[in-house]
């Protein structure tokens, strides 16, 4: 079984990995859900998707943590760097006590100092996690600013319409997957 | 309305929605199969919203409007012409992962 470290971000965020993890069969555990610590509603959605889950697969189990949120919507680069880094300092340690094998994650603000930990354990030789990130459904023409930046960390990304492959062709495209 | 856990019970019973451009709102209603008239408020939107619903409107699955041409819309609109919304495929990307992993 492979660990799974999956980054929940607000709303929909949450709502479309929720769908994306559907499908997955029982060698994904535990999963390990990390939210903003600002998020209402994201507890609710993943406890009732791993409640439904817990009805077909035995062996599940799954986790919940919170880290500050890394950025307000549309807040200044500067203070975005700042808040990032400060979300580091929970994620990092989060990151190194989980040690998942995989990560996945779509796009909120949260899932930047998370994949950047993980990049840090790996360079730093103390756990290799593979990275896998999924632009939301919504990213038709541009990328999102998390997008933007993972599409250097990550392992796999993956973009959901054609235009987003040709712009960014070390992309993976598999149509419409939420 | 405000915040209700879940829409699912109104959507399943309407004729017509007409909605803002929200991912969750647009693609929950194409996925009960109800037209959709999508509503861009060019003052509060966000680029990206605009891009799905521009996307969604090309393709032929909902109509779209500002709120000043809302009324001319409904007046004039033919939903017969919408086309039916083809689910999204999680079990691709399940799929796609399994390769990764060597499960496949």
């Amino acid at each position: 079984p492979f660990s799974l470290l999956v980054v929940a971000g607000s709303g929909g965020h949450t709502t479309e990995i929720l769908r994306l993890l559907s499908c997955l069969s029982e060698s994904y555990s535990p999963r390990h859900y990390v939210l903003a610590d600002s998020d209402k509603m994201s507890e609710a959605k993943i406890r009732s998707f791993e409640q439904k889950r817990a009805e077909t697969f035995s062996e599940s189990q799954f986790s919940l943590d919170r880290i500050p949120r890394s950025r307000e919507v549309r807040q200044s680069w500067i203070s975005s760097v700042l808040t990032t880094l400060h979300s580091i300092l929970y994620s990092l340690p989060l990151t190194y006590k989980r040690k998942p094998d995989l990560i996945l994650c779509n796009g909120p603000g949260t899932c930047v100092p998370v994949c950047l930990s993980a990049f840090l354990l790996g360079l730093l030789r103390i756990k290799r996690t593979i990275i896998v990130y999924v632009e939301s459904i919504c990213r038709v023409e541009t990328l999102s600013l998390s997008g933007k930046i993972l599409y250097y960390f990550s392992d796999y990304f993956i973009v959901q319409w054609p235009d987003l492959k040709k712009k960014y062709p070390k992309s993976v495209y598999l149509g419409r997957i939420v | 309305f405000r915040f209700k856990d879940s829409l699912a019970a109104d959507l399943q019973s309407a004729d017509l929605v007409i909605s803002h451009a929200g991912a969750g709102s647009c693609l929950e209603t194409l996925e009960k199969g109800k037209p959709l008239i999508v509503v861009i408020n060019d003052k509060l939107m966000d680029n990206h919203q605009l891009e799905l619903a521009k996307q969604l409107h090309r393709d032929g699955y909902v109509l779209y409007c500002n709120c000043s041409t809302l009324v001319e819309t409904l007046q004039s609109m033919d939903l017969s012409a919408l086309k039916p919304f083809p689910p999204g495929q999680p079990e691709k990307f399940a799929s796609f992962l399994d390769k990764v992993f060597g499960l496949q």
